[in-house]
This record gives C-alpha cells, structure tokens and sequence, in this order.
C-alpha cells in the first residue's frame, strides 16, 4: 500500500467516531448533503464554465456582453444595496422607538404583530396592494391625491415594497442589540453632562453598529435573492437577475444562460453570507456594568421625541396594516377597481380549481416539514455535540442551499435531477427534497444554538452512569432540543407554504404549489383570485404559528419561533 | 388543573395529526378516479381550458390533467422534458410556439379527421400540429384616456407612437408570450420584413411602454382600469375584457394587423397517446369549437363548418387582418426575440 493512503487510512481511522450509530447517521448525511446540495451546484458550475468539454469563461463573457444583463447585475446590487440601507434605518428607528421611548405594552405588541405581518405572507402580497394603491387608478395615487401620472413599475417602487418587507429583519436583529445595552451606560454620560445628541451618537450608536451591519448584510441577501416582488414591479426598465434568470429559462428556454445568470448572482449572494455569518454576527459588544439590568428611567429621548417616535412608527404599521385589509378586500369584492360589490366567487375558485394546489401544498409543506425538522436537529446535533473530521465541512455545506437565492438552488434541481442517475422531475420528492435541504439550515441553527446553551456535563453524566449513546440523545438531548426541533418544524412549514423562487421550477403536472397559482392568477389578472390565495395562506400560517407557541408554551421553551429566520421568498 | 389542560392539548394535537396524517395516505394511495386520464400544458387561461376540458370529459369519459402556461414557458418545458415527457397533449396557443417546437423535434405528427377540411393555413403540412381557432390581434384602448386626450381610437400603427401614450401602453415580454411574438411577426410583415425598419419603429414605440407584462392579457385590465391608456392583444383577451364591463374600444390599424392560428399537437413519447389523440380529433373538431359561443370565446372557429358568432364577425368585419407566415416565424422565432430583448427591451 502507497504511504500516503496508509496515513490517509490512519488519520481516517484515528478520527472516526466510535459510536457506530453516530457513524452511519454521518454517513447517511453526507450522501443527502452531497446528493441535493454539492451535486445540484456543481451542475451550475458545470454549465457555467464549460463548452464543449474545455474550461471557458466564453459563457459568462457572452451573458454579461448582453446590455440587458449586465444592466440586471448592477441593478440587483444597487437595489439590494439600497434596501439594505433602508431597511436598516428603518429598522434601527423601530428598534430605538421600541427600547428607548419607553412604550407601553399595548404598543409594543401591536408594533410587533403588525411588522412581522410581511415577513410571513406568500410573495407578491406587497406588491399586488401597491398596484391597487399607487396604480394610475390606484386608490392612493388616483382616488385620494388625484395624480394621474405617477409610474408605479421601477426601481422606487421595488425599493419601497421590499423595505417595507424586509425591515422586520433588522428590526429584530437590532432590537435584541439594543435591549442588550444597559441604559444605566447611557444614565453615567447624561450625568456627567452630556447633551442627548451626543450621548447617541457616542454611546448608541457605535454600541450598536455590528448590528447595523449585521443587519445591513441580511437585508443586502434578502433583497438580492427576492424574485416575487421585483417580477411584478419592476417593470421592464429595471431588470434584475433573478427574474432575468427565470426569464431566460422559462421564457426563451436557455437553460445555460440561467444557470450563467444564477452564477453570477451566486457569488455576491455567498460572498454576503459568508461576512454576515463568519465575521460581522460574532462581532458583537456587550456592555458589562456593575449591576447590569437595574431599573433606571430610559432618558435617551424626551417623553416628546419618545411620542413623535412612536407616531411615525404607528403610520408605518398602519400602511402595513392597510395593504392587508387591502388585499382582503380586493379577495371580496367583483373586481377591485371597477366592481365593488361584495362576492364570494373568489373564495369558491379558490375552493374548486384551486383545490388540488392547496392539498399538494399542504402535503409537500407537513412533509417537508417533518423531514425537514428531523434533519435540521439531527445534522445540529452532529455537528455542535461530536468531533469528526468532516464537522467543519459539513456545517459550511448544511447551509450553502440556505444562503443562496432560491432561483439559483430551483435552477439546479431542474437541471440536475431531469437526467439520469437520478430522476425526480414531476415528483412531489423534488419539491419536499428543496424545502428540507433550504430551510431545513434554520433547524440546525436554532439547534446548535440551544445546545451550545447546554452544560456538556449533563450528557457526560448520562455517559458515566452507563447508558449508551442512542439512550442519552433519547433521555437527555432530545427534551432539552425540543423547543429547538418545534421551531425548526414550524420554519419548515411556514416558507413551504410562502417560497416561491425556487419551487417555480420545480412545480409539474402532478404537484403544484399555491405560490405559483398566484402568480399564475396573477398573470392571468385574476387579481381577486390571487388575493383570496393570498389571504388563506397568511390564516394557514397563522393557525401554524399558533400552533407553535402553544407546543412551545408546554415544554416551557424559551420564547416564541426567531422570527428573523423567515425570510419570505 | 394544568396537567389536564396539557394532556388535552397534547390529545387534541395528536388527533389533529392522525387526521391528517389518514387524509394524505387516502391521499396518495387512492390513483386518479377516472379510469382514462390524458395530460395536458393548456396555454389558454384556465377560465377558457376548464370547461373545454369538461366538456371533453362529458363527451368521452376521458379526464384531463392539466396546468396553464404562457407559451413560452410551456415550450420551454415541453422541450426540457423531452427525454421523460409529462404530458401527451399541448393545448392552444399561437402557432409560432408549436413551429419552434418542430425544429426541436418534440412533436409527433398526426393527423386528425378534420385536418383534410381545414384550410391549409390552419395546419402543418407534416401533421405535426392543426389549427383548433383563429386569434387576430387587435389594438384596444380606454375609452375615458381617449376622451381626456382627445385622441381617435388608434387606426395606424403611426398613431401609437403619439406621445399622448407616453408610458401609457401596456403590451406583452416576447420572452413569455406568444401575443408578444405575433405583435412583433405582423411589424415585420407591416414593414415587409425589413428588419432595420421594424426594429426601429418598435423601439420608438418603447417610449410609451409603460410596462411589459408577462403574459399576452396581462395588460388588459390594466387598460381597462385606465392604468394603461392603450395596448396591443389578441382579441379574444381584448372582448373579454369587454364583455366583462370595462369601457374600452377595440380598433385595428389600417397598414394591416396579424392572426395567429391556436393549435394543438401530440408530443413525442406521450404516455398516452391514443388518448390525446382523442383530445386532438375532439379539439379539432365543430364538437369543441361549438361550444366558443356558448363559454364567451372569442376565438374565430378554424373549422370550416363551424359559424363565426354574430357580434365577433362584426367587430372582424372591416379589419386588415393577415396571417403570419409560421414556417418563417417558427424558424426565425429565437433570433427575433434575442434581437428583441436585446435592442427594444432596455
């Protein structure tokens, strides 16, 4: 035997977990991780740099020698760049109002309930109520300000729809940073003279900027791979490229072209990702104080700021408020627009034709949330609680599907699984295989999370006193992991019953989805249709989270789902 | 008190869950209902495909599956699933999309009892696909934009170009849509095929697109809300939205305008093709194309025997109207539409 294979073997073997149930799990794994994860991504590779069996960067010179999509680039860049920024102030005011301008209980909750609202509805609900709104019959535009020529398709309306989407994000993540800073910091500086100005541009503001570029970050990723909202508002003047992806493989059927696109949507996409995950979220200040968490009274805004606040916070959560009732309206009435009068006959299409898309959906979603959630605790498990050589490869490879738009992961599953070895095109597994191997990543995360919470010495102790691997993660790890699996189950759920930028590729004859009959309903200008879809997706999810909290509720879990990990689309 | 309230809950849950679980299994294990099932890409809107396929079904007992596409994504499909076809029948559609599709070599010919009667522009020479209606476009505009600009129905292609429309039309993405196709097929014919010309009156007319939409009626609503003053569709979307109480007026321009013949084809490798054959003979045939009057289908029969509804024979009556040459479309569609995306669409 050649020396380098022995101490290939040997390292191997030194390594090798001794437990064997652990060692088959983690083979088992990677040939899922490889199967619907490297394999899929490595076919974009494949198309991306390769003609006619050489190594070539021809393709992507060619795709990007194309005025229009060169044009998509820079604008998906610019727009994520803008949203980013958007929402991150926009978020950073929330957040500040929420923690600093002493609100009262009511409010906040109010604030809380109605911000989250975009972040769980399927796609295109902001969008269709900003065609009703701000159209050039819109009720806003037309009917209240009388401006006849007001453009809603473009770069401000997407921009205004996806920040008002987004946002939530950062206001999640920037509330939990600056409910982290103790205001008795802040209370030392206001007593040793300082103006309220300079106290938060001193003492707040740079405590919370690794969360204002955390946030920036999210918002960038969410922006860039959102496929929904710029395909019906973007209008024909501001291409972007994950539409102009879709475009080119559904519309002018060049499958190479897409996957091109979706490579170079990939690498800002990933590049993100990796700062967001490796370099911005582990910088984090806390402030250590001598009796950190005492009840002092908040002087960072004047009761007056404090209610101004507040106000501007009310109005941007009744807009929000208002594309909803919108969008329950337009599900109501004949023909919103021209026909108000009020009608069920949505609500019946939605029932009867649309059947068969709420079953399918329904399934692939429970089991894919199933699946999805096992997995998410299994591969969190692993990879927080055992040593193994392939750890660190595995954890940066579980969440490659996760951090990478849907186009570019749809795009791969249709390209990949459409030929042998393995064909499951126009099969319910295609889809279910999507969602488990995407937002089955937010399962291992929120698991690693609780686990790192966890003292090693309880299962250690287990170990000790005799009893076997499998019977500890039966007696120990499992109970304390399960708030962490049902959060896990309900994200699963959740973006199974709203994704659409991946699952539009995969949809078939035999399995649909809801999402894509609402895009479908919408291209057909079946607004009503498509608003009544909407609206029984957003009472699904509801009942959904419901759900959640009340299983979470008794197993006294800490807290309700993270909310930051349901990112629509 | 607690531990009952949880014990309930957890109860309640697993029923919950048991009863859905059987529900799925029901689901799954129950195989279609109909005993002779054919699948379908249908391109006409579901409102329009439904109850033809009903009717089938009444007709023959043969049940068929189906989901809606803009064309060209089901050509895009029906290629990609060439090797591993999931459907035996493409449904409607203008004929461009099933010329592109002979080139791809993804149908297989046949030719139903009708195709010796039908007129030889409404058929493929091969049998690859026949004519199941006719479509011209038509050119349609809010009555109320045209009144506050003061403006005639458009009767030239001249008088699109107004900037009175200045971002005010809405017109289909060649990309998605075969009415997009058709639209820039007959400017071509309009300027006799000069392609310089043609180009350049259509990125004249850019100026005034307020939007292209992804499907060939995505902008009829639109004009007939008033959020678009004018746009170019097939007829068949423009009397709907007529027929459905929006105030629009249907014109045709007098340099010409192009039709489109729908077709239908078998693909190659279908799973059943005896019964999408069926489906074919059916579509081909006065026994469906009947039934447009009754539905509200403003399509104009192919079928010799079948009688153009009065009201649609009156709007057509006068017009310019010429069919698209398919052989050259089909031929020449992706280089058209390239060159479209890329000089027209930025």
């Amino acid at each position: 035997m050649p020396a380098f294979l022995y101490i290939f073997k040997k390292k191997i073997s030194t390594n090798l977990p001794k437990d064997p149930a652990i060692l088959l799990s983690i083979i088992v794994i990677w040939f899922f991780l490889l199967l619907f994860i490297l394999f899929p991504l490595s076919k974009i590779f494949i198309l991306t740099f390769e003609k006619s069996g050489h190594f070539t960067l021809a393709n992507i010179l060619e795709i990007l020698g194309k005025r229009n999509h060169l044009q998509a680039f820079w604008n998906s860049l610019l727009l994520a760049t803008l949203v980013g920024l958007s929402g991150t102030v926009l978020g950073f005011f929330f957040a500040f109002t929420s923690v600093r301008a002493s609100l009262s209980k009511g409010w906040s909750k109010f604030l809380d309930s109605t911000i989250i609202l975009p972040l769980i509805s399927p796609p295109f609900t902001t969008a269709i109520a900003m065609i009703f709104s701000f159209g050039r019959r819109g009720l806003i535009t037309y009917n209240l300000l009388g401006i006849k020529t007001f453009n809603v398709y473009g770069l401000h309306s997407v921009l205004f729809a996806e920040t008002i989407t987004f946002f939530p994000i950062a206001y999640l993540t920037l509330k939990a940073i600056l409910s982290g800073i103790d205001p008795t910091v802040e209370d030392m500086a206001f007593s040793l003279g300082s103006s309220r100005g300079r106290v938060f541009k001193t003492i707040t503001l740079p405590l919370a900027i690794p969360g204002l570029a955390n946030s920036f970050l999210l918002l960038f990723a969410a922006s860039l791979a959102d496929f929904a909202t710029p395909l019906i508002l973007a209008g024909s003047r501001f291409p972007v490229l994950p539409t102009e992806a879709f475009l080119q493989i559904t519309g002018l059927f060049d499958i190479r072209g897409g996957a091109v696109l979706s490579f170079i949507l990939l690498v800002p996409a990933f590049s993100v990702f990796v700062l967001q995950r490796y370099w911005v979220s582990r910088k984090y200040y806390v402030t250590i104080t001598g009796k950190a968490g005492a009840q002092t009274q908040i002087k960072s805004v004047t009761s007056k700021t404090g209610k101004f606040f507040l106000t501007v916070c009310i109005l941007i959560s009744t807009l929000i408020l208002y594309f909803y009732v919108l969008l329950f309206y337009a599900s109501i009435v004949k023909a919103f627009g021209a026909n108000y009068q009020i009608t069920l006959k949505h609500y019946i299409v939605v029932f009867t034709e649309g059947l068969k898309a709420i079953k399918d959906t329904l399934f692939i979603a429970t089991i894919g949330m199933l699946l999805g959630g096992f997995y998410g605790v299994i591969v969190g498990y692993l990879i927080s609680k055992k040593t193994f050589i392939s750890r660190p490869a595995m954890e940066i490879v579980s969440m490659i599907n996760y951090s990478l738009p849907g186009t570019i992961v749809g795009i791969a599953y249709l390209i990949t699984f459409n030929n042998p070895p393995v064909i499951i095109t126009g099969t319910a597994i295609i889809i279910i295989a999507c969602y488990v191997f995407r937002y089955g990543a937010t399962g291992i995360r929120t698991t690693m999370a609780i686990l790192q919470q966890i003292d090693p010495s309880i299962e250690e102790a287990s170990l000790s006193l005799g009893a076997s691997a499998i019977t500890t993660f039966k007696r120990i790890t499992i109970p304390l992991i399960l708030p962490g699996l049902f959060s896990g189950l309900g994200i699963v759920f959740i973006r199974s019953m709203t994704a659409i930028s991946a699952t539009i590729f995969l949809i078939s004859i035999n399995w649909t989805l809801i999402t894509v009959r609402i895009l479908e309903k919408m291209t057909e200008l079946e607004l009503g249709v498509a608003a009544a879809f909407s609206t029984l997706v957003v009472v699904i999810v509801f009942i959904m989270i419901i759900f959640i909290n009340l299983f979470l509720r008794l197993f006294r879990g800490p807290g309700a789902i993270d909310m930051s990990n349901i990112l629509g689309g | 008190m607690i531990s009952i309230k949880k014990s309930f809950v957890i109860f309640l849950m697993t029923l919950i869950f048991s009863l859905v679980l059987v529900w799925f299994v029901g689901e799954i294990s129950i195989p279609g209902q109909a005993a002779e099932e054919v699948n379908a890409y249908s391109i006409w809107p579901e409102n329009w495909a439904r109850p033809m396929f009903e009717e089938f079904e009444k007709a023959t007992g043969i049940h068929v599956n189906f989901i809606r596409f803009s064309s060209g994504e089901a050509l895009a499909r029906v290629i990609a699933e060439k090797s591993n076809p999931q459907v035996d029948v493409l449904f409607g559609g203008p004929v461009e999309t099933h010329s592109a599709g002979i080139s791809e070599g993804v149908f297989e010919a046949y030719k139903p009892p009708s195709y010796d009667v039908l007129e030889s522009r409404f058929k493929d020479a091969d049998g690859f696909w026949v004519g199941i209606a006719d479509d011209p476009l038509v050119f349609m505009s809010n009555a109320g934009f045209l009144k506050e600009k003061n403006l005639n129905p458009p009767s030239s292609w001249n008088d699109l170009l107004d900037p009175a429309y200045k971002d005010m039309i809405q017109m289909a993405d060649a990309r998605t849509s075969g009415t997009a196709v058709t639209r820039i097929f007959t400017i071509l014919e309009v300027f006799n095929r000069d392609e310089d010309k043609a180009f350049e009156y259509m990125k004249k007319l850019r100026a005034n697109v307020q939007v292209y939409t992804k499907s060939g009626g995505g902008g009829t609503i639109p004009v007939g809300l008033g959020q678009a003053g004018a746009g170019i569709f097939f007829i068949v979307d423009a009397l709907k939205t007529q027929q459905e109480g929006y105030d629009v007026v249907v014109s045709f321009p007098k340099e010409g305008i192009g039709t489109s013949t729908e077709a239908i084809a078998l693909l190659k490798g279908a799973k059943n093709p005896e019964l999408g054959k069926k489906l074919i003979d059916w579509a081909s045939s006065p026994a469906m194309q009947n039934l447009f009057a009754e539905y509200k289908i403003n399509f104009i029969p192919a079928h010799p025997d079948v009688e153009i509804e009065p009201s649609l024979a009156a709007v057509v009556k006068d017009a310019n109207i010429f069919p698209i040459d398919n052989v050259w479309a089909g031929e020449n569609r992706k280089r058209i539409v390239d060159e479209w995306v890329e000089k027209v669409l930025p």
